[in-house]
């Protein structure tokens, strides 16, 4: 039997039950579509903030400690002050290295102007001017003394009168004790609007963490270290020798804990380890929709098991008239096929679209995921195929005495 | 017995042909029956409920095969072949048609016609037109592209008549062909059959209706599961038969 003639004749047959072939179809739509959205979503989040990074490459790397949750997904970053004032003459000192900038948390719970207090949100970190090397800045410049601070463009922004160069500004930290800075320049945020708000201050005479060195010392000791290499062809032998420096040598080497790794990671290590998180997650949210789309071929085989039970009588009719088994499976099967391809393509159409006011909604950029658009195109044959073979089976087995007798 | 040199103008022969259903006890539905149609021939089969019609024409019409006995074909034994071949074989040499119209409901009066082609023949461009043409022959010319539900009975016979001739058979099976429609309509469709058997058509006809079977030109009485008598109503077809008692095939001829 033609091909073409069974996909006139299952067309047909799918166009006499709309209500019940849309109903079968949903599964695998909503299948599909869920596994697009996801997809679409995760590529944007990844594009956001990866479009962001690479549109202007430092030459910098940040050498901090990470672990592997022992019952948790992905990696997470350890801020344990491990690494020493030491560490950090020593690594200043190695070819290639511009500046060595560390950075440490603060424990400010309040920050505020003469108008606004803003609690709680506001994460203060001390550094150094070097820090801002490379970053731009889209009002004054980086700090130069212990009363001034470098605010990034969401701190700004979490003050009604966005803060700006020459504002002063009063941490208070949990003690209870007050500072007052002057913002000598807004930063723009290398992780986009990803970033937390943040507020910098000069690690000189902020930051008073300190830890038992291995020497015996007490030295000052921070949990982030960038390092800032001379252009960007120093950054690979750079990167190469402080990994050496501080897996090897370092005061850190020591003081980390068991399990814990030290890694220094470029901007593109950061955006690959990045990607590499979003895309299992992205996998993972991908195979739970994966399950709608198994629900949906239940659907649509117990439809199809119900047809040839119902059309036993027309099956006998067309093995009268010479129609051989496998004419008969062709048929029920390319009936399938085009219910798995139907719910498939406007799955994808429903995905891109919630994909896109999703992305659209949270100023993503929108991506086409074109690989996973072939493989929902590919399932949804598959999943007609397979749901389809055991009601066409079963049709094309139908003895057409019994079936000729059937009301 | 020579069906050889018979093959050229016998469309169907059966000969001592037995079908037994294994039910609560063994059921002879047909019980050593021979018959020899001519081609050309309009036989009746009839006889009471139970009395082997149904078996004897799923027999004939390449539904069943024999337990015992043999069929053929246009000269192609029926137990020998597969399924597959058997279902070949019908599309090919046989037009069914039955009591209630059975056409596919969703398809147009043409596209139901060309379904015994399609199967037939994947590749065929000008089934269409045949389709066309066969519509046209049994008067439904200007309703091609009406669904079933547009139809009366009378016309949707009409279509399974036209069905039953798409693929040129050597046999057109009935199986109550009138059952369903008022007597008026049963006269039209009767004079179809006439003409087209006139035209050369060999047609098996099973009914229970005596009227019925006197367009045919042979009946062939059947009563639990046998030949019980045979009449030969006109004189203008062959139509051999037999049975078991006999245990040979009684041969009939006259002008064709």
């Amino acid at each position: 039997m033609n091909f073409l003639e069974s996909i006139r004749i299952g067309w047909r047959s799918i166009g006499s039950h709309k209500l019940r072939s849309t109903l079968t179809t949903l599964g695998v739509i909503i299948g599909v579509a869920a596994v697009i959205t996801f997809m679409v979503l995760g590529s944007g989040f990844t594009a956001s903030i990866i479009g962001d990074i690479e549109a202007d490459q430092e030459p910098v790397m940040m050498v901090q400690t990470q672990t592997v949750p022992e019952d948790g997904f992905g990696i997470m970053t350890v801020d344990s002050p491990i690494y020493t004032e030491s560490d950090i003459a020593e690594l200043e000192e190695l070819d290639g290295v511009e500046f060595v900038a560390p950075e440490g948390g603060l424990d400010v719970v309040q920050a505020g102007t003469d108008d606004e207090q803003v609690t709680g949100v506001i994460d203060v970190q001390a550094t150094t001017a070097d820090a801002f090397e490379f970053s731009t800045f889209v009002d004054g410049e980086t700090f130069d003394g212990p009363d001034e601070a470098v605010v990034n463009e969401q701190a700004s922004q979490a003050f009604e009168a966005n803060l700006s160069a020459g504002d002063e500004l009063t941490l208070t930290f949990e003690d209870g004790e007050t500072e007052t800075v002057t913002v000598a320049g807004v930063v723009e945020s290398e992780l986009g609007d990803q970033t937390p708000p943040t507020v910098y201050v000069p690690a000189e005479p902020y930051y008073t963490t300190t830890i038992g060195t291995p020497d015996g010392d007490e030295e000052r000791a921070y949990p982030f270290l960038q390092v800032g290499a001379e252009d960007l062809d120093a950054v690979d032998p750079v990167q190469e020798d402080v990994t050496e420096y501080v897996e090897d040598e370092s005061h850190a080497a020591e003081l980390k804990q068991d399990g814990d790794e030290i890694e220094v990671q470029t901007v593109e290590d950061a955006i690959e380890q990045f990607s590499d998180i979003v895309d299992q997650l992205t996998l993972f949210i991908g195979a739970v929709a994966g399950i709608a789309l198994v629900v949906g071929s239940i659907g649509i085989a117990n439809i199809m098991i119900v047809s040839v039970t119902e059309r036993t009588r027309e099956i006998g009719i067309m093995k009268a008239v010479g129609a051989r088994r496998r004419d008969v499976m062709q048929l029920f099967l390319v009936e399938s096929v085009i219910l798995g391809v139907i719910g498939a393509l406007v799955g994808v159409a429903l995905g891109l679209a919630a994909g896109y006011a999703g992305v659209t909604l949270l100023e993503w950029p929108m991506a086409y995921p074109l690989e996973w658009i072939a493989i929902a195109i590919v399932v949804g044959v598959s999943v007609g195929v397979v749901s389809g073979l055991y009601p066409a089976w079963r049709a094309a087995r139908v003895d057409p005495i019994e079936a000729l007798r059937h009301e | 017995m020579g069906y050889e040199s018979d093959s050229a103008a016998t469309a169907v022969v059966a000969e001592d042909v037995r079908r037994t259903y294994h039910l609560a006890e063994p059921v002879h539905a047909v019980d050593g029956v021979s018959l020899s149609l001519a081609e050309g021939s309009f036989t009746a089969v009839m006889g009471p409920s139970g009395s082997g019609k149904s078996t004897l024409m799923n027999l004939v019409g390449c539904l069943d095969t024999p337990d015992d006995g043999r069929v053929a074909i246009a000269g192609q034994s029926v137990g020998e072949l597969s399924d597959d071949d058997r279902a070949h074989l019908r599309g090919t040499e046989i037009g069914f048609v039955f009591q209630t119209f059975d056409l596919m409901a969703r398809l147009t009066a043409a596209e139901n016609v060309t379904l015994p082609m399609v199967f037939h023949d994947p590749v065929d461009a000008d089934r269409r037109e045949r389709a066309r043409a066969l519509l046209e022959r049994v008067g439904l010319g200007d309703r091609l592209e009406h669904k079933p539900t547009e139809l009366s009975g009378g016309q949707r016979q009409r279509v399974a008549i036209a069905r039953a001739l798409a693929n040129e058979p050597s046999l057109v099976l009935a199986d109550e062909p009138t059952g369903n429609l008022d007597s008026e309509t049963e006269a039209e469709i009767m004079d179809l059959f006439v003409e087209l058997n006139d035209e050369g058509t060999t047609i098996l006809l099973v009914t229970h209706e005596r009227e019925v079977a006197e367009y045919a030109d042979h009946v062939v009485h059947l009563l639990d599961g046998r030949i019980e008598d045979v009449e030969h109503l006109g004189e203008r077809r062959d139509v051999a038969v037999g049975d078991r008692v006999t245990g040979a095939l009684e041969e009939v001829t006259g002008d064709v």
